[in-house]
């Protein structure tokens, strides 16, 4: 077992390149805001610029096949971009976009070539910024039920509906989006995915007022929106994987969604803290010295361990290709629930500190008490905590009859 | 990266587990439990002849020479029946007490017949005030003539009385020095007594004036015992770890297959949400003791700092394999606390292994410890 990448002299080589291009190119100015929702046009403008940019080189989605414009590069060769690009506190892609990660890997599976080659080299490129449309009024949880109508006519399908918690601020360039094409159908067999583009006339945007839209770490979508298709004509050749296929494409997503994806990295809401208490006295001593700030610090240590393991153990099943079962739910629920319990023990620490963005009084150049909101929220994007134990349970072989097999995915 | 075995220790697991299931089969295990025997014994005797008990002893030394995560692989078998036997505390403990406070004549002389077999250890280190720290060794050795006389009370000594030898932590006269006598289980002055209830192969050793040589100290001085003691035992560690995730990873299966084929209120009880629950609990601990175990394992085998991982995969593993007990209870219920279903032998063994070699609240102090907090 190795659990570091192991690099080879040609994979150091790149590092090297990496690190030199990184420095001509992260252009100037970039902030870190500690609520996302703090980011400004001005900043996602910045980060959108260095997504083109890597996209130029085939580095904004490494992995991503070349022939779609991604980077072709190995999986060691996108670790050693990660590690590079998280020395600037900034990921891959450098802002919220749902198409590379999730919509794009559904088209590459279910998509024709023709669309391929239309969708993908934009997303993979940065030219596109894309957004999510799947949960509704009342198709949360039970996402198969969803009733936002597409109905043909001629050579366009015509959406009615509305979808919401879409998207993050600053707009997007496409919309993604799953409908109903057959009301009288069965379940699972009466929905459709269409890519569409945002400028459609009919589609309009409107923001939510939400307690948090940020990630518990790292970059979070800022805003969450409701949208409404207003008789939205939208080509049927927007169309991926046929009329009435939709759910069988959502299962791509959603499966790298639910936590399959993996992924290398810290957890930036640990390292602030034990920074913190290691730094800031109380009574004359480091916060670190109390023996009951430390016995939490460990609980919060022992289940960032956990979390980061189900990760990386995840990522590695992904891009080895070894079968994978439960562990996608399982390392999403773990987040989640170890996420809040994450929050309890700082606020256990730190007490009110940890509630305010004061400059003076707050903890953590105002990260602390953003954590504290966004840890609540992480429990039900992509599928609440309930949702990924009936997912587990389905995949262990005890949810149903048969044992549920994982979504496809490229 | 790579969190793959390797084809070596894939085919070393599944001859772990043929072996396992041929030689130590529930009846056996449960007849064991019973009896309190579990070495020697007949299946005991095919154990030492596969070499196994030698896996992490150089072959310099008449071991196999293997690495620690070859190792993880055979304790995680051993873990899933849950085989007993003094596999764990002679083979990795032992051993690996000789190989850091040994000297060379000692290491030559002791670790072909740890390796075969022949010799088995049990480490007698803690005493009444029961804690793995130095402060709490009161047993003395006494200087007498060539050698030493050595009294004290030893207590909860892990498979001492299944073992042909004891390594036992003793305190110099001058109280200056904790080092380490390697004292014969059947030597005049050695009384062994099994502690009976619930707690799992635990042994009070009495040492009455026992009379050592002086060649019987590691080392051949008290002083770095209990440095090389420690050392041996943060190795040790891991692999008891990787036995306590074998235990988790079979009253998972258990667990699993109950909840398929378990009919009331017609139907399997595993389509009931709140059984489930308990399944899903139980893999997320016992997931989370792999993957902490295998690290520590890897930073080991790869002589990284591993203080951190050590701790953390101690703490994490001896929490999950209890836990997952716990869970394959409520899971089972009436069925599972009957002694001939089996799930017993783990429920039996996750408590004891719970507190040996420190229980989780000692290894998170000394966690906090090892990351500078």
């Amino acid at each position: 077992m190795d659990f570091e990448p192991r690099y080879t002299a040609e994979q150091e080589a790149f590092r090297t390149e990496v690190q030199s291009w990184l420095a001509e190119n992260i252009p100037g100015g970039i902030r870190h805001p500690a609520d996302s929702a703090d980011l400004t046009f001005e900043q996602y403008q910045l980060r959108r610029e260095l997504g083109r940019r890597l996209g130029d080189k085939g580095w904004l989605w490494p992995t991503a096949p070349q022939e779609y414009g991604g980077g072709g590069l190995t999986v060691d060769h996108s670790v050693v971009l990660e590690e590079e690009i998280d020395g600037y506190n900034l990921s891959l892609p450098p802002y919220y976009d749902s198409g590379g990660r999730l919509g794009g890997n559904s088209i590459l599976v279910w998509g024709s070539e023709e669309q391929k080659q239309e969708f993908l080299p934009k997303i993979f490129k940065g030219e596109i910024r894309t957004w999510q449309l799947l949960t509704e009024p009342e198709a949360g949880s039970d996402l198969a039920n969803a009733k936002a109508a597409a109905r043909r006519d001629g050579d366009d399908y015509v959406i009615n509906g509305q979808k919401v918690y879409v998207g993050s601020a600053h707009g997007s360039d496409y919309m993604w989006t799953i409908t109903c094409t057959d009301p009288e159908g069965d379940r699972h067999q009466n929905l459709s995915w269409f890519m569409v583009p945002s400028d459609l006339p009919g589609i309009s945007v409107f923001p939510m007022d939400l307690l948090s839209s940020a990630g518990e770490s790292g970059a979070g979508s800022g805003v969450k929106n409701i949208v409404y298709f207003d008789n939205v004509r939208v080509p049927a050749r927007n169309l991926i994987g046929g009329e009435n296929e939709g759910w069988k494409v959502a299962t791509t997503h959603l499966e790298l969604e639910h936590g399959t994806g993996g992924k290398i990295g810290r957890n930036w809401i640990v390292d602030r803290l034990f920074d913190y208490c290691k730094t800031n006295n109380r009574r004359g001593q480091p916060l670190s010295k109390d023996p009951d700030v430390r016995d939490r610090l460990v609980d919060i240590y022992i289940d960032a361990e956990i979390g980061r393991l189900f990760q990386l153990r995840n990522y590695w099943m992904r891009h080895s290709g070894a079968s994978i079962a439960y562990e996608g739910p399982q390392a999403s629920y773990f987040r989640k629930q170890s996420g809040l319990r994450i929050a309890t023990g700082i606020l256990d620490i730190l007490g009110p500190a940890a509630l305010t963005k004061d400059a003076q009084w707050g903890a953590g150049e105002g990260h602390i008490e953003s954590h504290q909101r966004a840890a609540i929220i992480a429990l039900h994007p992509g599928g609440t905590t309930d949702i990924q134990k009936v997912i587990m349970a389905r995949r262990i072989g005890i949810g149903r009859q048969q044992r549920e097999r994982a979504g496809a995915l490229a | 990266m790579d969190l793959a075995l390797t084809e070596e220790q894939e085919m070393l697991k599944a001859a772990v587990r043929r072996f396992v299931d041929t030689e130590y089969p529930k009846d056996v295990l449960l007849e064991m439990s019973a009896t309190g025997q579990t070495a020697p014994s007949a299946p005991w005797s095919k154990l030492t002849a596969t070499g196994w008990l030698g896996i992490i002893i150089p072959a310099e030394y008449g071991g196999e020479g293997g690495s620690f995560t070859d190792a993880g692989v055979l304790f995680e078998e051993l873990g899933r029946g849950p085989v007993p036997g003094p596999h764990f505390s002679s083979g990795v403990l032992g051993a690996l007490a000789i190989l850091e406070a040994g000297t060379e004549e000692q290491k030559r002389a002791i670790l072909p017949d740890v390796a075969a077999g022949r010799r088995t250890i049990a480490l007698a280190v803690t005493e009444a005030d029961y804690q793995w720290d130095e402060a709490d060794v009161q047993t003395v050795a006494v200087a007498d003539g060539d050698g030493y006389r050595i009294s004290g009370s030893k207590v909860f000594v892990f498979d001492a009385a299944a073992t042909t030898d004891l390594i036992c932590a003793v305190r110099t006269e001058n109280r200056q020095h904790v080092g380490l006598a390697l004292v014969p289980a059947d030597a005049p002055g050695v009384s062994i007594r099994r502690l009976e209830g619930f707690a799992w192969n635990l042994s009070e050793v009495r040492l009455d004036g026992v009379q050592v040589a002086r060649s019987a100290v590691l080392g051949g001085r008290f002083a770095g015992g209990w440095a090389a003691l420690e050392r041996a035992v943060a190795a040790a560690i891991p692999l008891l770890c990787a036995y306590q995730v074998g235990g988790s990873q079979q009253v998972y299966e258990m667990s699993v297959d109950y909840s398929r084929t378990r009919i009331q209120f017609g139907t399997p009880i595993g389509r009931f949400q709140r059984v489930q629950d308990h399944i899903i609990n139980l893999v997320n601990e016992l997931d989370a003791a792999r993957w902490t175990t295998y690290e520590a394992l890897w930073k080991l085998d790869t002589e990284r700092a591993a203080a951190d991982s050590i701790h953390l995969a101690k703490a994490v593993s001896s929490v999950a394999y209890y836990n997952a007990c716990n869970h394959a209870h409520e899971v089972h219920a009436g069925v599972g606390s009957t002694t001939e279903y089996g799930l017993t032998l783990h429920t039996t063994a996750s408590r004891t292994l719970y507190q040996f070699l420190g229980d989780p609240k000692y290894h998170r102090r000394r966690l906090a410890d090892a990351l500078d907090l």
